[in-house]
């Protein structure tokens, strides 16, 4: 047996590496002057804010790369580092410090490191963390201030595998594109910041190994496997041909995917399934597109309404849905209408305290009642419509009562809109199928809708009486069960008897035992979230 | 020169979301706005000292506004203070 060791971990990001090692080593930002001159004052505040402006300016296009990955999460929190590096009060006391002659890159890091203390000392876990955040943009600034160029991750320049206690977000951010192999990491877990960057740059990672990485410090080779989870210092031959071969089969893997990113996707026996995305702002459409959407089966409008004082205006949705609209042109995007409950708060709508929100007065019955709401949103959809290939979808139908409303509201609106000279075009009108009273009367609503898309995740927590959110339910959390398939399958029936399409834009439209299902039921549109497509369009193309 | 005292809603307090969409809001008027809790200040427009006061759901916080849109800016970041987050 070959002497080599063995270091277990978490399977943080998938993939494979071999290669040499980068031992990352975080390190002390010394100022290189403590004090300037009283002439030097005025330069040196130039100075000062042109460093703060080229490190904001490299984080927001950080988050941006993050965001075009699909990574929002991370991408907020390089926005939250822009916004520190903004920060007035920050620039203030530094200005105070320089124009007391203490040089600049000493001011920002004597700053950086009082906010760090104020926040290391509060009893608050997250604020407590926001120490590390905030001594990472006073370092940054200060190296800016200093030149740069100081010896690190970004100075990699022979592709390697990363080694490390613990990486930054900046840290990862600053590594040369293509310089790191891959990640082996003493802390953190599968939702660490450094592994759900390494996901979105494709990077396989093994975090968590803990305290044996010191064993590994010296070797001069490490392989890892991101999907098992483990890493091995100093392989053997015969384990780096084991790794080398992996990684191909998993290049090839993912040269195949590749392929199927731009394809129509298409059963053997030629069904077209068109394969969609699920997008929750216009900004996503892009990045949609780019993994292969053919569509977007369902775009959420409630973040449109969130966490704003007002609502929005009917000019703020417009340019929403227009800019979708323009981004997939000829291609469907299929918009759901606000669909939110007692469960969220809506500004400026008076929603009663209710004790179960999931079965109150939601989605469409809210609008049907508030047409303050509704009807701007109506308004919005129908001008934007020109622009594109745009569709308007109902949410919580249980009966052609509400649909019937719902399209009465929604001709008003084309009306109206005629009369005030505006121009509208044409939207094909649907609805959600996801109430199981909607799933047994398809046949009664299909007469009168252009298209049904069925919302798995509500259809499961509806039919199956069984709370999404609840952990010891995970049985009943399937689509996968009788009960559903049955509602599926009489939606389908009852689509085809009308001669509409069905689409599915819950999660179950993008698992891969789930998908041949959904087909040989009769759907013909899956809609999913975008890096799910490629796979999606592989497997229909299987069946 | 307008005061309002505001309860904090959201569960996480005053940082993170909450606090950048504050800060946003904030820095969208022109007057010149404090928030204060227990006795100490923070510039509404920073959201490093914002931070540092350590507001969390359920405390008691007063927001100072003085300049030409203080009615405004006081009323738009009570409502912010005073919703529930989403998520």
């Amino acid at each position: 047996m070959a002497d080599y060791v063995r270091l277990d971990g978490v399977a943080a990001s998938e993939g494979v590496a071999v290669g040499p090692v980068f031992v990352h080593v975080p390190r002390e930002v010394e100022p290189e002057r403590e004090s300037i001159t009283e002439e030097e004052v005025e330069k040196e505040l130039e100075r000062f804010r042109e460093a703060v402006e080229a490190v904001a300016r490299e984080l927001a296009q950080t988050a941006e790369r993050l965001r075009e990955g699909g990574s929002e999460s991370e991408a907020g929190i390089f926005e939250a580092h822009v916004e520190m590096a903004e920060d007035p009060e920050f620039h203030s006391e530094v200005e105070e410090r320089v124009r007391g002659l203490e040089s600049p890159e000493a001011a920002v890091l004597a700053v950086g490191e009082e906010y760090a203390k104020m926040f290391a000392a509060m009893e608050d876990e997250y604020l407590a963390a926001r120490a590390d955040d905030v001594r990472d943009v006073a370092t940054q600034i200060a190296t800016e201030l200093m030149g740069g160029g100081q010896a690190g991750l970004e100075a990699l320049s022979e592709p390697s595998v990363v080694l490390a206690v613990n990486l930054a977000p900046s840290d990862t951010a600053r590594i040369p594109k293509g310089m790191a192999l891959g990640f082996v990491i003493s802390e953190g877990s599968r939702t660490s910041h450094v592994s759900i960057m390494a996901r979105s740059f494709g990077i396989p990672a093994v975090v968590g190994v803990g305290g044996p990485l010191e064993d590994a410090l010296g070797a001069e080779v490490v392989a890892l496997d991101g999907t098992e989870g483990y890493a091995i210092a100093d392989p053997d031959e015969s384990t780096i041909s084991a790794f080398k071969e992996k990684q191909e089969n998993l290049a090839e893997e993912a040269a195949e995917l590749e392929e199927y990113k731009h394809v129509e996707a298409r059963t053997k026996d030629g069904r077209r399934i068109e394969v969609a995305a699920n997008i929750g702002s216009a900004s996503e459409a892009e990045g949609a597109l780019k993994w292969g959407a053919e569509g977007v089966g369902l775009f959420r409008t409630e973040f449109l309404f969130m966490e704003r004082p007002q609502l929005p205006t009917e000019d703020e949705q417009y340019e929403a849905y227009r800019e979708a609209a323009e981004a997939f042109g000829e291609k469907p995007v299929v918009i759901r209408t606000l669909d939110v409950g007692g469960d969220k708060d809506l500004p400026g709508v008076d929603q009663p305290e209710e004790e179960n929100p999931f079965l109150g007065w939601r989605g469409i019955r809210m609008c049907l009642d508030v047409p303050e709401l509704f009807k701007p949103q109506l308004r919005a959809i129908l001008r934007a419509a020109p622009h594109g290939n745009l569709k308007v979808m109902f949410p919580m139908v249980v009966d052609n009562v509400e649909l019937r409303a719902a399209k009465q509201i929604l001709q008003e609106c084309r009306e109206e809109l005629e009369r005030e000279g505006e121009e509208t075009g044409s939207v094909e009108v649907g609805i959600m199928v996801e109430t199981p009273a909607a799933a047994i009367r398809a046949a009664d609503i299909a007469p009168e809708v252009s298209f049904f898309s069925i919302g798995t995740n509500d259809l499961i927590q509806y039919t199956l009486a069984a709370d999404r959110g609840n952990e010891r339910l995970t049985r009943l959390q399937s689509a996968d069960h009788p009960a559903v398939l049955d509602l599926i399958g009489l939606t389908c029936e009852a689509a085809r008897e009308a001669g509409i399409w069905v689409g599915v834009c819950g999660e179950a439209a993008g698992e891969p035992d789930m998908i041949p299902k959904l087909i040989e039921l009769g759907v013909t549109e899956l809609s999913m979230s975008a890096p799910s497509i490629p796979r999606a369009k592989r497997i229909v193309s299987e069946l | 020169m307008v005061e309002r005292e505001a309860v904090v809603v959201p569960q996480a307090g005053l940082h993170a979301r909450p606090a950048a969409m504050f800060v946003k809001e904030a820095k969208g008027f022109n007057s010149d706005i404090v928030v204060i809790k227990d006795g100490r200040e923070a510039n509404a427009k920073s959201s490093l000292k914002l931070m540092t006061l350590g507001a969390r759901h359920g405390d008691r916080v007063v927001i100072r506004a003085e300049g030409e849109d203080e009615e405004a800016a006081a009323e738009a970041l009570v409502a912010i203070l005073s919703r529930e987050e989403e998520e």
